[in-house]
């Protein structure tokens, strides 16, 4: 039952405007893969009948077993639109058939990045929400980030066949219930939407939202409603829609719209909506569940809907589910939404473009993506790597956002670290072939056009995980993407066998190409360890590793927290180190940053590859630096990219930006390791006072300032009130209200603090919020299954670093016992060296 | 300048060159209070120098030398640790040749390490004859005659004897080991210890490993030298009474714990831990156990990875003695070469933080040193970049990432497994022999969890040879690029006559590039430069503008 064929579909990936890229995003289980179901059933790969159960985005066997989503999958879709609708689009169109690229993404917090590898390559969200549940804490998350990257979203309310089946609410009830949940939507959407989108709240009346059960295959938008009844009542169907939302009665004594709720004789009046939309629904389901035999064929016959023979003799859910499909079409509903509301990539592009390019935005390459130009030179972004059949290979999985890409063509392959004009991180190489990705399996094409979405292969060995493919030496780097959580739990992994070592480092590297997320590395004691955004997260990757990357037995150490050390005050006072002749001396203190900024850089919002003029002014204008200081910042740590900052603040030294690079050098080891227990920096931003330098350059070398500043900088942050951090999770449970007492009590037991406790309105359900740190969440969820008869599901994630209030160095306090345990697991000694090893008498 | 609060530190600094006594401190030589009491024994307080020349055992020395009265140069070499004893033990030496004409020279402060014998050093005086004092490694020297007096410290046997017994279980197999200077004292410890403890063993100084010009004086150990040994350990064969069981592969695999008279230095003491089940250290100094902690193969195993995609390899020699050196460096040259990585050859005398940390483009360095005291360890992250043995090189440059646990010191077998390596890899090649087109992607760190390009610096090089080889490369459209690619490759590395210099390539990544580069990003800067102006003339110690100051003052 294919209804399309690759050659078909591509030649509509040259009718740019016909094309939608687009990611289902939601909560964990609030039903995006079973609802693409019926998107993919409607492009016909898989059978009817199967729409609904068979999770056909779910490729990994896992995914099918958990039923969670674990990677997005992505896959073509085909659609046909009709004149009328295609009229009513209000960008540019090119025909009737229409190409949509769906990204199926996980819902559970520990594979956001994943949703955000999804989000660069495409245009628009369909935002899934349960009617029953709300929007819940990754609701949010989601779509926060899909406003970060100028995503336009829709939102889909799906589940309501629960909330008649289950909770029988009234009509009245459910479309409060709707209109609050597209509230919630549009209060995070304006709280984070960019000028540049303009308004991109969702509103039912003009059909960016749609309700329906993916379960049942269901779905409609008041726009289908309104174009039945336009007919009827002869009225303007945009005006019907507008009448069919809202505060809008129609006063059937008196053919008349009102926007009162009573009529002229105080009598209350329905409300449109629940007249008109629901009242149908309303009645089928009340018919057939009710199995009112007579009543059924009358309300068929009325709704337009013909059953086939063997479909008649069906009762109940079942017979529900035939007339629900028939009568609302999921598919439909949806596909008219996305089709008629999401934007071409040749509308996105034009206002992400510069969010996109790292380069000027008037260079040639930037242009080219603003009109998603097909025969401009290539720029690519890969976003991800997934795993090919050919173990140990992968397609690299990207959006072509100008240019064409052919197999066979060679490119410069950019990684993240590539600059222009250097040779770093840079090869010329061919692309072997280009494949469509159509969930598990992939369809070959021999060329792609901008504003497609394509998997390469021959690539995936130049690349970790992301990168840009262009043709011209020109171009700059695609931005790269910064990810909502981070990987705080880590497991050091060992093999069982010795001789099993290479396989266990082939494994690591396959690992962290296959997981955007993920990382690998050695700790500071010769340990490999494995960090993952969440216990689930880490759980399947481990999974994967052992059973499927390295295919070997592992030993697995229990999990732990990375931590970072910080400092609360300034210096106490100046911090002095002398070079090893005693010839230079730096003179610094160290101060914390306001988590804003750090915040800030972590989320490339602050870019240490800024153009250092422009950078300053945000700084001095969002977040209240000095200028000058913002303008004399020599380097960000570690890695040159991290929250930690060193200000030149010397005033006329002599030959001191010939030392810039030792101290920028030295920097970056020190803040890689800390003094304390060798966990990274952070927040920490130290100020150069003064310099005193050898008059001839051998004495003044590297050899001589490169310790000398580290020792320097490990003097100034200890002498300023130096603190670890641990990371907190953000928790958020639902529950029934019995269950809330047995949060609590498991909450106060793990440092768990209580954000906030409410009532979901027209539901039994509580939502409780707390942050917990993550050193308390290994186990939290069995035992808080065990506290509340297993009522309460966390979901977790990634928040905030908070600094622990006790002194580290005391090996008494909280703090120091952590610091303590560390050190003798790195085999360092075990009482922190004070300030005064670091320091030098004048 | 004595406060340095921040008030001051705004204040624009007085010129670097200004010659204050301030600004010149020379590191002042601090006079420790050496403390010869606890190996000397409680006699030195009344009777230094005849406790001295008893310690030394002078008068087998001065046998050993009458002897043999070719040997006219003598030097007399000193670790840091007995220095303060070499003016007396020279003066009593040299009044035992009062009428003989015997030239004697101190050697100390050893430029490598110094159990090890300053071949060089003595060289310079043309010496017929080395008396090494102290601790000592006993490795093969290149020629000349060698006399150790290790010393012979005085020990509390009982007081060990009690600490012993705190340690260990009655079954325990144990085996009792100390520095040279103690290990006189093994023999009667384990006489005490033995009726006790029926599993212990004990090591003694393997005499086989001597030249036959070298001679070891004040150590008597006739006794021992007909058993025959369960084990040999580096320089120390294992024995016991009974007959036990000969260690067939490693002490530890046999179940043996370590008790170790004396803090070995840290080399050692690594060797040692890989050696033993555990290993515990009784410190004479001040009479006490010290467990820890110790240094960490797994840290090795880190610096193994470092390593692996390190693109420029330091070289560091830091022995002129030792046999087989020149070997070894010529096949770590040669492996390196054939991993296509940059290698630089360094000698820079004593190492330091500071020396090491002044050549920045080096990656990692691979010391070339005595296994008991050559080999520096940096325990507390000092060092700039890390540094390994020539064995973990080997290890890293095996293309299968292997680890065995060992820690290997004895250049013999690291230039057994390079000969090794270096065939296998021989062979290899010849069978991948193709073209492999992706031979230039970048390698997984698995340190730092990123893929680096730049572990390989030198393919570059053969992709030249390669093009210049066949003029007509059939490369289509990307020739010219790649070209430019050449020049300055995808590492960053330089082409310098032929050949890829990665330290020029780093300089070229400066910021700063040379005077007047710091300028070029500034909105008035200024491509005709500034005017010129006089500037200041006189000499360094005192410029003009300098007595100026002075005199105004």
């Amino acid at each position: 039952m294919v209804a399309f064929t690759v050659d078909q579909m591509r030649s509509l990936m040259d009718k740019v405007a016909n094309v939608r890229n687009m990611s289902v995003i939601a909560h964990v289980d609030h039903g995006k893969s079973t609802l693409t179901d019926s998107l993919v059933q409607k492009a016909g790969i898989i059978s009817a009948a199967k729409a609904g159960e068979a999770r056909f985005m779910d490729t990994r066997k896992d995914e099918q077993e958990r039923g969670i989503t674990i990677k997005s999958t992505a896959i073509s879709l085909f659609a046909e639109m009709s004149d009328t609708d295609v009229k009513d689009i209000k960008q540019k169109v090119d025909g009737n058939s229409f190409l949509v690229n769906l990204i199926d993404s996980p819902g559970h917090v520990d594979f956001s990045s994943e949703v955000t590898a999804a989000l660069r390559i495409t245009d628009g969200a369909l935002v899934v929400v349960d009617t029953v549940e709300g929007v819940c804490v990754q609701t949010e998350t989601v779509l926060r980030q899909a406003l970060g990257e100028r995503i336009k979203p829709v939102v889909c309310i799906n589940k309501v066949d629960r909330a008649l089946l289950e909770l029988q609410v009234t009509k009245e009830d459910l479309y409060q219930s709707f209109s609050r949940t597209v509230e919630s939507v549009n209060v995070i959407v304006s709280t984070y939407a960019d000028e540049v989108l303009g308004d991109v709240q969702v509103y039912p009346s003009q059909g960016t939202v749609a309700f329906g059960s993916g379960l049942h295959g269901w779905a409609f938008t008041i726009r289908q409603f309104a174009n039945r009844y336009a007919k009827k009542f002869g009225v303007d169907k945009n005006k019907m829609m507008e009448k069919l939302w809202g505060d809008s009665y129609f006063n059937p004594k008196t053919k008349k719209w009102t926007n009162k709720d009573t009529d002229a004789d105080g009598k209350p009046l329905e409300r449109a909506f629940n007249m008109f939309v629901l009242d149908p629904i309303f009645r089928l389901f009340a018919a057939i569940m009710n199995f009112k035999k007579d009543e059924i064929p009358v309300l068929l016959e009325k709704l337009e809907i013909n059953l086939k023979a063997d479909e008649k003799d069906l009762e109940g859910k079942a017979l529900l589910k035939v007339v629900m499909k028939k009568f609302l079409p999921a598919a439909d509903a949806l596909m008219e939404m996305i089709v008629m509301h999401l934007p071409s990539p040749v509308t996105a592009q034009n206002y992400r473009a510069e969010q996109l390019y790292e380069g000027p935005s008037d260079d040639q390459f930037c242009q080219a993506i603003k009109k998603c130009d097909p025969t401009s030179d290539l720029m690519l972004y890969v976003s991800k790597m997934i795993p090919t059949s050919d173990k140990g290979r992968f397609y690299a999985f990207g959006r072509v956002f100008a240019g064409t890409v052919k197999s066979g063509q060679k490119v410069r392959i950019q990684g993240p670290n590539y600059v222009p004009g250097k040779k770093d991180d840079l090869f010329l190489k061919a692309v072997q072939r280009i494949v469509l990705m159509m969930g598990s399996r992939t369809e070959p094409i021999d060329d792609c056009p901008a504003g497609n979405i394509v998997g390469l292969v021959g690539i995936d060995q130049f690349l970790l995980k992301t990168g840009t493919l262009t043709t011209n030496e020109a171009a700059h780097n695609m931005k790269v993407m910064k990810f909502s959580v981070s990987p705080v739990v880590q497991v050091a992994v060992e093999v069982k066998n010795a001789n099993d070592l290479p396989k266990l480092v082939e494994g690591l590297k396959r690992l962290s190409k296959s997981d955007p997320c993920v990382m690998t590395y050695i700790s500071e004691s010769g340990e490999h360890i494995v960090a993952g955004t969440g216990e689930l997260h880490l759980e399947i990757c481990l999974q994967d590793l052992e059973n499927d990357h390295a295919a070997i037995p592992l030993k697995i150490s229990p999990p732990v927290v990375a931590y970072r050390e910080t400092v609360e005050g300034e210096s106490s006072q100046v911090a002095l180190s002398k070079s090893p002749n005693k010839h230079n001396r730096i003179y610094l203190k160290a101060e914390p940053i306001d988590e804003e900024v750090s915040l800030a850089i972590e989320n490339g919002k602050i870019n240490p590859r800024d153009d250092f003029k422009a950078r300053a002014r945000v700084m001095a204008d969002d977040y209240g630096w000095d200028v000058t200081d913002a303008r004399k910042i020599w380097c960000f740590g570690p890695d040159g990219n991290g929250p930690n900052l060193v200000i030149d603040q010397t005033k006329a030294v002599q030959y001191l930006n010939e030392i810039k690079d030792s101290v920028v050098a030295a920097f970056q080891w020190a803040s890689k390791e800390g003094p304390i227990f060798g966990e990274q920096m952070r927040s920490v931003r130290v100020n150069i006072l003064d310099v005193t330098l050898h008059a001839d350059a051998i004495h003044r070398g590297g050899g001589q300032i490169i310790p000398t500043m580290r020792r320097a900088t490990y003097a100034g942050f200890l002498l300023a009130e130096p603190r670890i951090q641990e990371p907190v999770f953000m928790v958020e449970i639902q529950c029934p209200e019995q269950a809330v007492g047995g949060i609590y009590s498991v909450l106060n037991k793990r440092r768990g603090q209580v954000v906030s406790e409410e009532q979901r309105p027209g539901t039994p359900l509580f939502t409780v919020k707390a942050h917990l740190p993550v050193n308390e969440s290994f186990g939290f969820t069995g035992e808080l299954r065990q506290a509340t008869g297993g009522q309460a599901f966390p979901q977790m994630v990634f928040d905030h670093w908070s600094s622990l209030s006790s002194d580290p160095l005391d090996p008494e306090t909280k703090a120091g016992q952590i610091v303590t345990a560390a050190r003798k697991r790195h085999g360092m000694k075990e009482e922190v060296p004070g300030w005064q090893e670091y320091y030098d008498k004048l | 300048m004595s406060e340095s609060g921040a008030g001051d530190a705004t204040v624009a600094p007085v010129l670097s060159t200004v010659a204050d006594d301030d600004v010149f401190v020379l590191q002042k030589y601090e006079t420790l209070e050496k403390e010869r009491l606890f190996y000397l024994g409680p006699r030195c307080k009344d009777d230094l120098s005849g406790s001295i020349d008893e310690y030394y055992a002078l008068d087998e020395i001065a046998q050993q030398l009458k002897r043999h009265a070719d040997w006219r140069k003598i030097t007399l070499q000193f670790p840091d640790s007995l220095v303060h004893d070499s003016s007396l033990v020279t003066q009593l030496l040299q009044d035992k040749f009062r009428d003989d004409d015997r030239q004697f020279w101190v050697v100390a402060d050893t430029a490598y390490s110094a159990c090890c014998v300053d071949e060089v050093a003595s060289e310079h005086v043309s010496a017929d004859v080395v008396v090494h004092f102290g601790d000592a490694c006993l490795n093969a020297v290149q020629t000349l005659p060698v006399v150790y007096s290790f010393g012979r410290p005085q020990l509390d046997l009982s007081h060990v004897v009690n600490r012993f017994k705190e340690q260990y279980e009655k079954d325990d197999k144990v085996c009792l080991m100390a520095n040279a200077p103690y290990t006189r004292h093994i023999r009667a410890l384990y006489d005490e210890l033995k009726s006790e403890y029926p599993n212990l063993i004990y090591a003694q100084i393997n005499k086989n490993l001597l030249e036959h010009n070298c001679t070891i004086v004040g150590h008597n150990s006739e006794a021992d030298a007909q058993r025959e040994p369960i084990f040999s350990l580096g320089n120390r064969v294992l024995l016991a009474d009974d007959a036990v069981e000969p260690i067939s592969s490693k002490p530890m695999d046999a179940g043996y714990h370590l008790f170790y008279i004396n803090i070995p230095q840290d080399p050692h003491l690594l060797f040692l831990t890989t050696q033993f089940q555990s290993v515990k250290l009784y410190d004479p100094k001040n009479a006490d156990i010290s467990q820890g902690p110790f240094p960490s193969l797994m840290k090795r195993y880190k610096y193994m990875h470092i390593a692996r995609t390190a693109g420029c390899i330091g070289i560091l020699v830091n022995t002129l003695s030792l046999r087989n050196t020149k070997e070894t460096i010529n096949a770590l040259i040669e492996l390196i070469r054939s991993n296509d990585k940059k290698h630089y050859l360094f000698v820079v005398g004593k190492p330091n933080v500071a020396k090491l940390a002044n050549f920045e483009p080096v990656d990692i360095w691979c010391v070339l040193g005595c296994g008991q005291g050559g080999i520096i360890l940096d325990q507390y992250n000092e060092f700039y970049k890390p540094i390994i043995t020539p064995y973990e090189l080997t290890l890293a440059l095996n293309e299968e990432v292997t680890w065995t646990g060992n820690w290997v010191v004895d250049f013999k077998q690291v230039l057994n497994d390079i000969g090794k390596q270096i065939e296998q890899s021989d062979t290899n090649a010849d069978s991948n022999g193709g073209v492999d087109s992706d031979e230039d992607k970048p390698e997984f760190d698995l340190v730092t969890g990123k893929s680096v390009s730049t572990s390989r610096p030198l393919r570059q090089l053969r992709h030249l040879e390669l093009e210049a080889a066949d003029g007509s490369s059939n490369n289509d459209s990307s020739t010219s690029s790649s070209q430019g690619l050449t020049q300055r490759s995808t590492n960053g590395g330089v082409i310098i006559k032929g050949t890829v210099s990665t330290s020029a390539g780093y300089l070229q990544n400066r910021a700063w590039s040379g005077l007047g580069s710091d300028f070029q990003g500034q909105e008035d800067f200024d491509e005709d430069g500034a005017t010129v102006e006089e500037g200041r003339s006189g000499i360094a110690s005192k410029y003009e503008s300098d007595l100026q100051k002075a005199k105004r003052s």
